[in-house]
């Protein structure tokens, strides 16, 4: 399989200025190659007249004029190019009845093309191109920086200057960068006993190259440097951010509710994602409850300081210069049948404050993970709806100006 | 009907909001109930019946096919995990992943190629191990990834049981639990699912559920889902209900039960020019418009122009004065006798159709007797006494070639499908279509769309664009 690194630390300052626009765009042939290509059908198929009458209609209800015009011209030019005499229909050859048609996957340019009694038609299939994101004016800024694109599912991911670790369905990709792109070096299986759960997810840390992963009832442990994992069945808790452990269902696509590390022994209901921080004296903990509500607790996990409807099951906390200088970055309240959005929110008090306008991301996120690089970045992977294909991500917080 | 749906949807409005949340992470458990408007007497994916749409909807859970089509028309891998084929696409090549039937016993190449076997007699399938499955068709097919994920090719297990009668098994996310022919079906999760358990419980379907009646009883906000008619999609629109209406794909199409010459005994075959003038007395927009309202689309092909782009060719429009001349011209050397037109009895807007049709005929002096039968599809057309019958065919295919291969064999012209199947470029399934068009045996009505209630507690009911529902991603709100 083909794939291609969107990223790279050395690119990473220009793609900041496409971030919010950074739609995956479907690779489509310029119109004008398709109309040379299309007119060199045409006229393979009629023998290649002299000269020609050639009319146009539209029968589409998406092509607009401008397009069309632009089509048009280009059609000409191609069968000028060819030595085609363009005349009017009484003087011509051949006559060719082209129509802009389209179909739900794209447009169709038919020509219907007679020359004496026979009559030919040819027909060209062009993929529409995709709608990219669209920002909407925030008071914070969400930045979003593509990093890797391919069509197998990722759970979670790793980067730095020279590696790029993809925690997939069953097992590690590595890749190394090679002169601002990442090629693959290694595959690291993850062998399992039962099927994965659907909605698979996963939690992938890399310190000191050091790999650990986790998914369900599965934990992983091995090394970038020989490249090396082993595998082994656990109920081991998941780190979600720097500040907070918890345990995993083996056989579902939540957390249990039952928390380790600096909250060991404690419980709360079961949760898809949670952020935990200091307040000055108080400890913070946010999670997204399976029943679709999110939970504040301060200082007492053993009852909410506050619940919030209508958010999404992903959130993750990030650091920056702007407003409080702590974010939550949650995702919309959708589901695979519509495209989700990012936004960030700030707690003050037992308030949830949006402080960003939502940048739709035209696909379903998958995972918002807080990277462990001073908590200032949040990875994020997200399914294209368009395309199908898996997208990883930064993202972070930036003040509007 | 209507004037008492609306009033009815307006108090609909007051159910209970189960909750006003929602998640892109899906929530397990629960069990979804859907209406459905039909009534299934079998699940086989191969057995006759009247509704197969709706079969194929339901036997989708249970059975699988080797390969999928997303709601995007990428095929994606099912029981095969990989494929191939020679460079003449006669000969395919097909590697299973590890997958059980619900009995707990192993998917083997040797199950999927008895399957297959059945599904299409002309292929020879053969296993030389067992996960590897090689298909050899009398001619080449070139989206055979497509053929194969339609429901007629789903991969089922065929036992018999102490009592001697068939049992079907499955590999799918849900399998069959409780099964009343014709009344209710329930589905209970596969745990062992292969591709990681599905999220909701149970999913039960009620057959021969009017959604009228459901209403007065207050009782659609127990449920998930509800298919509905188009006359329906208005009046539920205007009370802010959660209605999804596919692309109109499925064909109305009049049939003519025999060609040129006799093949039936007890009528003639009705003439061609008659035939002709028939097709172009129809005035397809105001059917459209009026008993469709808008919602489907007029069909001068046999495939719709969303899927192929060039519909548009075939001429569609209404032609009173050529009609009449056809007819004229008939009549000086045969005896025009009344059209028989059968309708399925059960479908109110068949009805409505073959009415229209033979209002409209009448306007080019063709005299066309509708009336209504209990089963106009498949073998049943066999023991018709009509000369037409107005059918009503689901897409079952995003692929072109794919879905005008079947509707072909549908439509009886089964000796088109390997020119269909082989075909290498969109020009070739135009001409193929042109020809079968100008038999005059079919002439197409309207494409329709199939419409579907969403209680706003359900998730990820994914409808493509063709109508066939994948339900394998659904849950719903209110679960654990």
């Amino acid at each position: 399989m083909l794939k291609t690194a969107l990223d790279h630390w050395a690119g990473a300052m220009l793609l900041v200025l496409l971030c919010v626009t950074a739609g995956a765009q479907q690779e489509t042939q310029p119109l004008p190659a398709a109309a040379v290509e299309f007119v060199q059908q045409i006229l393979s198929r009629s023998g290649l007249p002299s000269s020609l009458a050639v009319g146009f209609r539209n029968v589409s209800t998406t092509l607009p004029p401008d397009t069309q015009e632009a089509v048009q011209n280009a059609i000409f030019n191609a069968f000028r190019a060819a030595n085609v005499n363009l005349v009017k229909p009484e003087q011509a050859q051949a006559e060719a009845q082209i129509s802009f048609s389209e179909d739900w996957q794209g447009y169709v340019w038919i020509a219907a093309v007679k020359q004496g009694p026979a009559s030919q038609v040819v027909i060209k299939k062009i993929p529409r191109r995709q709608r990219v994101a669209t920002a909407r004016t925030p008071t914070l800024t969400i930045r979003k920086i593509p990093v890797w694109q391919q069509d197998l599912q990722i759970l979670d991911f790793y980067h730095d200057e020279r590696n790029l670790l993809v925690l997939e369905r069953g097992q590690i990709s590595l890749y190394a960068s090679d002169s601002g792109q990442w090629r693959a070096r290694q595959t690291l299986g993850i062998p399992h006993q039962n099927p994965w759960p659907r909605d698979l997810r996963g939690r992938m840390e890399v310190h000191s190259g050091h790999i650990d992963a986790f998914l369900p009832g599965t934990r992983c442990s091995g090394t970038i440097s020989p490249p090396a994992l082993e595998c082994r069945a656990s109920d081991d808790p998941w780190p979600i951010d720097p500040a907070l452990v918890a345990f995993f269902s083996p056989r579902r696509n939540f957390f249990t509710g039952l928390l380790a590390g600096q909250s060991a022994g404690a419980s709360v209901a079961p949760f898809f994602s949670g952020a935990a921080w200091q307040e000055g004296d108080q400890r913070v903990w946010l999670f997204t409850g399976t029943d679709g509500r999110a939970r504040l607790f301060q200082n007492d996990l053993n009852s909410p300081a506050a619940t919030y409807n209508g958010w999404g099951g992903a959130l993750a906390a990030v650091r920056s210069t702007c407003g409080s200088g702590r974010q939550i970055l949650t995702s919309s309240p959708a589901d695979t049948t519509r495209p989700d959005s990012l936004q960030a929110v700030e707690i003050t008090g037992r308030e949830a404050q949006p402080v960003s306008a939502p940048i739709d991301v035209f696909g379903t996120i998958q995972a918002l993970w807080t990277a462990p690089n001073y908590n200032q970045v949040v990875n994020g992977v997200m399914q294209s709806q368009g395309t199908g294909k898996y997208e990883a991500f930064t993202l972070t917080v930036t003040c509007t100006q | 009907m209507k004037r008492l749906l609306l009033p009815l949807l307006a108090l609909s409005s007051l159910l209970p909001a189960v909750c006003v949340y929602g998640s892109s992470r899906p929530r397990y458990g629960g069990t979804v109930r859907v209406l459905l408007r039909d009534r299934i007497m079998a699940l086989d994916p191969l057995a006759e019946e009247d509704h197969p749409a709706t079969r194929d909807r339901l036997a989708a859970l249970s059975f699988e096919t080797l390969t999928e089509v997303d709601t995007q028309g990428r095929v994606q891998a099912g029981l095969a995990a990989t494929w191939g084929s020679d460079p003449l696409k006669r000969q395919w090549r097909f590697r299973l992943r590890l997958a059980n039937f619900h009995d707990g016993t192993v998917l083997t190449a040797a199950d999927a190629a008895a399957s297959l076997s059945k599904s299409n007699p002309a292929w020879k399938c053969a296993a030389p191990d067992r996960q590897t499955l090689i298909i050899d068709a009398p001619s080449a097919v070139q989206h055979m990834e497509e053929l194969l994920a339609s429901p007629r090719y789903a991969i089922v297990k065929r036992e018999l049981d102490s009592a001697g009668a068939t049992v079907l098994v499955g590999t799918g996310p849900y399998r069959l639990n409780q099964w009343q022919a014709g009344e209710r079906a329930q589905f209970v999760v596969n745990e062992d699912y292969w591709g990681g358990r599905a999220f909701a419980d149970a999913i039960e379907f009620q057959m021969g559920a009017s959604l009228r009646e459901q209403f007065l009883d207050r009782q659609l906000g127990a449920n998930a889902a509800a298919d509905v008619g188009i006359d329906q999609v208005r009046a539920l629109e205007q009370t802010n209900q959660s209605v999804t209406v596919s692309s109109p794909g499925d064909l109305l199409a009049i049939m003519f039960l025999q060609g040129d010459a006799p093949s039936r005994t007890g009528r003639k075959p009705v003439d061609p020019r008659v035939r002709e003038a028939l097709g172009l007395s129809l005035d397809r927009a105001a059917i459209n418009n009026v008993l469709l309202q808008r919602r489907g689309a007029p069909a001068s092909g046999l495939l719709p122009q969303w899927l192929t782009g060039y519909e548009f060719l075939f001429p569609g429009n209404p032609n009173l004065e050529r009609a009449r001349d056809l007819r004229a011209d008939a009549a000086a050397y045969v005896v025009i006798t009344p059209i028989m037109l059968a309708y399925d009895a059960g479908d109110p807007l068949a009805r409505l159709v073959a009415d229209r049709i033979a209002l409209n005929a009448r306007e080019a002096g063709i005299v066309v007797q509708p009336y209504g039968e209990s089963h106009v599809n498949g073998r049943a057309r066999a023991s018709i006494n009509a000369d037409a019958v107005l059918l009503r065919l689901p897409l079952q295919s995003v692929e072109p070639s794919v879905a005008l291969a079947v509707r072909a064999e549908e439509l009886g012209f089964g000796e088109a499908a390997p020119a269909l199947l082989g075909a290498t470029r969109p020009e070739d399934l135009l001409e193929v279509e042109r020809k079968l068009l100008e038999s005059r045996r079919v002439i197409p009505v309207a494409h329709l769309p199939q419409a579907l209630w969403l209680n706003s507690t359900v998730h990820n009911w994914q409808q493509q664009p063709n109508g066939p529902w994948q339900l394998d991603q659904l849950w719903i709100e209110g679960a654990r």
